[in-house]
C-alpha cells in the first residue's frame, strides 16, 4: 500500500551570470525556482497496478524519487504500508522494491552477482539471495544470461536484470520508473505478463506502481490510472471512468483533455 | 550499528571483486607502478658499476705518448696502463662510442718541459658524454699529481723544502656515513613508491564514485536501505586496500632489487632490508588510506570517469610536486615538512633510507594528518552522495 498526499517539491535552478560592465562577472540575476511537483496525491493498493501517467517533465520521476526518500518533500506526506517515508526512510526501502530512472548494473560482475549485491545490501543471506535471484530469472526468462558479466547486454537484459535487482528482497510494494523505455516489444510484452503475474496473490498480490507517458500501457494494464500534468494530479481513476469522465472514446483523447485542457480547447474534438 | 557493519563489508567485498577484475587496469599499475622502482635502481646500479670498473682498471688514454716519455714514466709508477686511443677519438667522443677522456701531449713537450716552458697537455673529453665526462676529474687528479712531483723534484735539487711548496695541507673528514652518502642515488625510492601506491587508488577511487554516477549505479544504489555512511566507508575501504596492496608489493619489490645490484659498493651502501621496507609500510599505509579518502572526494563531485580523471590531476600533480622540495633540497629541513602530506611521508622515508633516527612525535604527526584527511574525505563524499546520485 502506497499513499501520497499533497506533496511539493521545487527546485532552485542556478541563473546564468550577466555580464558586468568590464566584461567582469556582473550581478547574477534572481535565481529561477522550478516547481518539479505542485500537488501530487494518489494511493495505490495492493493487488492493484496503479499507472502514473502524465507527458515529459510532469514530476513523475520527481514524485517517485520521493517515494524512494531520494528527495525530501517540501510539503505533503508519503507512507509506504503506514511507514511515513521522511521518517523511517530505511524501513521504507526494506518493503520497496524501485526501478528508477537510472538503472545501471556493474558490467564486471555477472548478473547473479549484480542481484545478489543488493540482496546482501538488503541484509538478506548469500544462499537465500542466490536461491532468489534464481527465482526472479525464471520469473522473467533470463537464466541463461545469469552468469554472464552485464558488459556487452542489450537493453532488454539489462532491464531484466535491473528489475531481478530491484525485486531482490521479494518487496510487498514494486516502483517503476518508465520500465518500457528503450525495450522492443517482445521485451514490452514479457515485462508486462511479469507485473500482471506479480499482482495476482499467486505472484504476492504486490502493490505495483509505474510511471510512463505512453497511453497504451496504461490502457493494457492499469487497474487505475493517475494522471499528472504541470506538477499536479489531474484526475484519478480507472480507463473506463476516465474515459466517460471526458465523454471521449479514445483514451489519448480523453489524456489530452484531463492534462492539456487548454490545447485540448483549440483542437477540435 | 551491525546491519551497517555488513553492510559496509558488503560494499568493500563487493568493489574489490569489481577493481581485481579490471585486469587490464591492474596490470598497468602493476607494472608501471611495481616494477619501474626496482627498474630504475637496477639502471643506477649498472652505471655506477661501469664506472668502478673503469676506475678500478686503472688504464689512460694518451695520444702522442712518443713524445713524452717523462710522463709515460710517471704514468707507469702509478700502475696505470697508458694506451694509445683510436685515430678517430674526437668524432667517437661525440658519439659516445668511446668512453674514455684522451691526454693529447704536443710535439714538443719534452723539451718544452726540460726547457721549464710550461707545456700544454690537453683533456679531451665530451661533457654532453657523461661517462668520459666523470673520468676526467680522475684524470686530471692524475696529471696535477705529476706537476706536483716536478715542481717538488726542481725543488730539492735547490735545495728548497718541500714545505715551502705545500704551506698548508688539506684533509678531507666525511661526516656522513655510508648510508647517508648511499640516499644520494636510493633518494628516489621513496618518490617511486609513493607514485605507485598514487596510481594504484586513482582509478579504484574514481570509479567507485564517479564511474558509479556515469554508469546510473549510484541512484539505484541508494534505494537500498543502507546508511549512507556504510555505503561509503566500504566503497573507500575497498580502495584503500588496493593501493595498499601496491603500497607492500612496492615497498618488498626493492628487497629482490637489491640482490641483483651489479655494484658491490652500492650494494653495500644500500642498506634496505626487511626492517626498512616495514617502516615504509609504516608510513605509507595510512597515506594510502588518505589519498584514498581524497581522491573519491574529487572525483564524487565529478559526472563522468573523464571528468574526474581531469580534476584529480591536482591531487596528482601534489602528491608528485611536495616531494622535490626534499629532492630539491630547497632549504633544509623544516618542521613544516611533517605536516604537509606526500612531504611529510618522503621525509620519513628518506630518514629511514639514511638509517636516521626519528622520534615518535615525528611519526605522530603525518598519521594524524593521514586520519585527518580520511575522516575529512570519507564525511565529503558521504554527504556529497544523494546530491550527486540526482544530478
Amino acid at each position: 500500500m502506497i499513499e501520497v498526499s499533497g506533496v511539493a517539491r521545487s527546485f532552485v535552478a542556478a541563473a546564468p551570470a550577466q555580464r558586468g560592465r568590464f566584461g567582469f562577472a556582473g550581478k547574477r540575476a534572481a535565481a529561477r525556482v522550478i516547481h518539479a511537483v505542485r500537488d501530487v496525491s494518489f494511493s495505490a493498493p495492493g493487488g492493484h497496478i496503479t499507472g502514473l501517467l502524465g507527458p515529459n517533465g510532469a514530476g513523475k520521476t520527481t514524485t517517485l524519487r520521493m517515494l524512494a526518500g531520494l528527495i525530501t518533500p517540501e510539503a505533503g506526506r508519503l507512507s509506504v504500508d503506514g511507514i511515513d517515508v521522511v521518517e523511517r526512510p530505511r524501513e521504507v526501502l526494506a518493503r520497496m522494491g524501485v526501478l528508477s530512472d537510472s538503472r545501471g548494473l556493474y558490467p564486471r560482475l555477472t548478473a547473479r552477482e549484480n542481484i545478489i549485491y543488493y540482496g546482501a545490501l538488503q541484509g538478506m543471506a548469500r544462499d537465500a539471495a542466490d536461491a532468489r535471484a534464481q527465482d526472479l530469472a525464471r520469473m522473467f526468462d533470463m537464466t541463461a544470461l545469469l552468469d554472464r558479466r552485464t558488459e556487452g547486454f542489450s537493453q532488454g537484459e539489462r532491464m531484466k536484470t535491473a528489475l531481478a535487482r530491484a525485486l531482490v528482497h521479494d518487496p510487498a510494494n514494486i516502483v517503476l520508473d518508465e520500465p518500457t523505455n528503450g525495450l522492443d516489444v517482445l521485451a514490452t510484452r514479457a515485462l508486462r505478463d511479469s507485473l500482471r503475474w506479480l499482482r495476482t496473490p499467486a505472484g504476492g498480490g504486490k502493490c505495483i506502481v509505474f510511471s510512463t507517458h505512453i497511453m497504451q500501457e496504461v490502457e493494457r494494464l492499469c487497474d487505475s490510472v493517475v494522471v499528472v500534468a504541470e506538477g499536479r494530479t489531474v484526475a484519478r481513476g480507472t480507463v473506463a471512468e476516465l474515459l466517460e469522465r471526458t465523454g471521449q472514446r479514445d483514451f489519448e483523447e480523453a489524456f489530452v483533455r484531463l492534462a492539456f485542457p487548454s490545447a485540448a480547447a483549440v483542437v477540435p474534438a | 550499528m551491525k546491519p551497517s557493519l555488513a553492510a559496509a563489508l558488503t560494499v568493500l567485498r563487493k568493489e574489490l571483486t569489481d577493481a581485481l577484475r579490471d585486469r587490464r587496469t591492474l596490470m598497468t599499475v602493476l607494472v608501471s607502478s611495481v616494477l619501474l622502482g626496482p627498474l630504475a635502481l637496477l639502471g643506477v646500479s649498472g652505471l655506477v658499476a661501469s664506472l668502478e670498473s673503469r676506475a678500478e682498471l686503472r688504464e689512460v688514454y694518451v695520444a702522442g705518448l712518443a713524445n713524452a716519455p717523462t710522463l709515460q714514466n710517471f704514468l707507469e709508477r702509478q700502475t696505470y696502463t697508458v694506451k694509445a686511443p683510436p685515430g678517430d677519438y674526437e668524432a667517437k667522443l661525440r658519439k659516445s662510442e668511446f668512453l674514455d677522456p684522451v691526454v693529447v701531449v704536443a710535439d714538443d713537450f719534452e723539451t718544452a718541459l726540460a726547457r721549464g716552458d710550461a707545456p700544454v697537455v690537453e683533456i679531451v673529453s665530451d661533457s654532453a658524454n657523461q661517462r668520459s665526462e666523470a673520468a676526467t676529474a680522475r684524470i686530471e687528479r692524475l696529471l696535477n699529481g705529476f706537476s706536483r712531483e716536478r715542481a717538488v723534484l726542481n725543488l730539492a735539487m735547490r735545495g728548497v723544502a718541500v714545505q715551502v711548496l705545500e704551506p698548508m695541507r688539506v684533509e678531507e673528514r666525511d661526516l656522513a656515513n655510508q648510508q647517508t652518502r648511499a640516499t644520494r642515488i636510493t633518494g628516489m625510492i621513496p618518490y617511486f613508491v609513493m607514485m605507485a601506491v598514487l596510481y594504484g587508488a586513482l582509478t579504484a577511487a574514481l570509479d567507485t564514485t564517479a564511474g558509479e554516477r556515469e554508469r546510473g549505479s549510484l541512484e539505484p544504489l541508494l534505494m537500498n536501505p543502507t546508511e549512507r555512511w556504510a555505503l561509503v566507508v566500504g566503497k573507500w575501504g575497498a580502495v584503500a586496500c588496493v593501493s595498499m596492496l601496491i603500497a607492500v608489493l612496492s615497498s618488498f619489490s626493492f628487497l629482490p632489487g637489491q640482490w641483483v645490484l651489479r655494484s658491490d659498493t652500492l650494494a653495500a651502501m644500500f642498506q634496505y632490508g626487511p626492517r626498512e621496507a616495514l617502516l615504509f609500510l609504516a608510513v605509507l599505509l595510512p597515506f594510502a588510506a588518505a589519498l584514498s579518502a581524497v581522491l573519491m572526494a574529487v572525483a564524487i563531485r565529478c559526472k563522468t570517469f573523464k571528468e574526474a580523471q581531469a580534476s584529480s590531476t591536482i591531487v596528482i600533480l601534489a602528491t608528485s610536486l611536495l616531494p622535490l622540495v626534499n629532492i630539491f633540497n630547497l632549504g633544509s629541513q623544516s618542521p613544516w615538512h611533517l605536516w604537509v602530506p606526500a612531504l611529510a611521508q618522503n621525509t620519513l622515508m628518506t630518514w629511514v633510507l639514511k638509517g636516521e633516527d626519528f622520534k615518535l612525535a615525528q611519526v605522530l604527526i603525518p598519521l594524524g594528518v593521514c586520519i585527518a584527511l580520511t575522516l575529512g574525505g570519507v564525511w565529503f563524499v558521504a554527504r556529497m552522495l544523494r546530491q550527486a546520485a540526482l544530478k
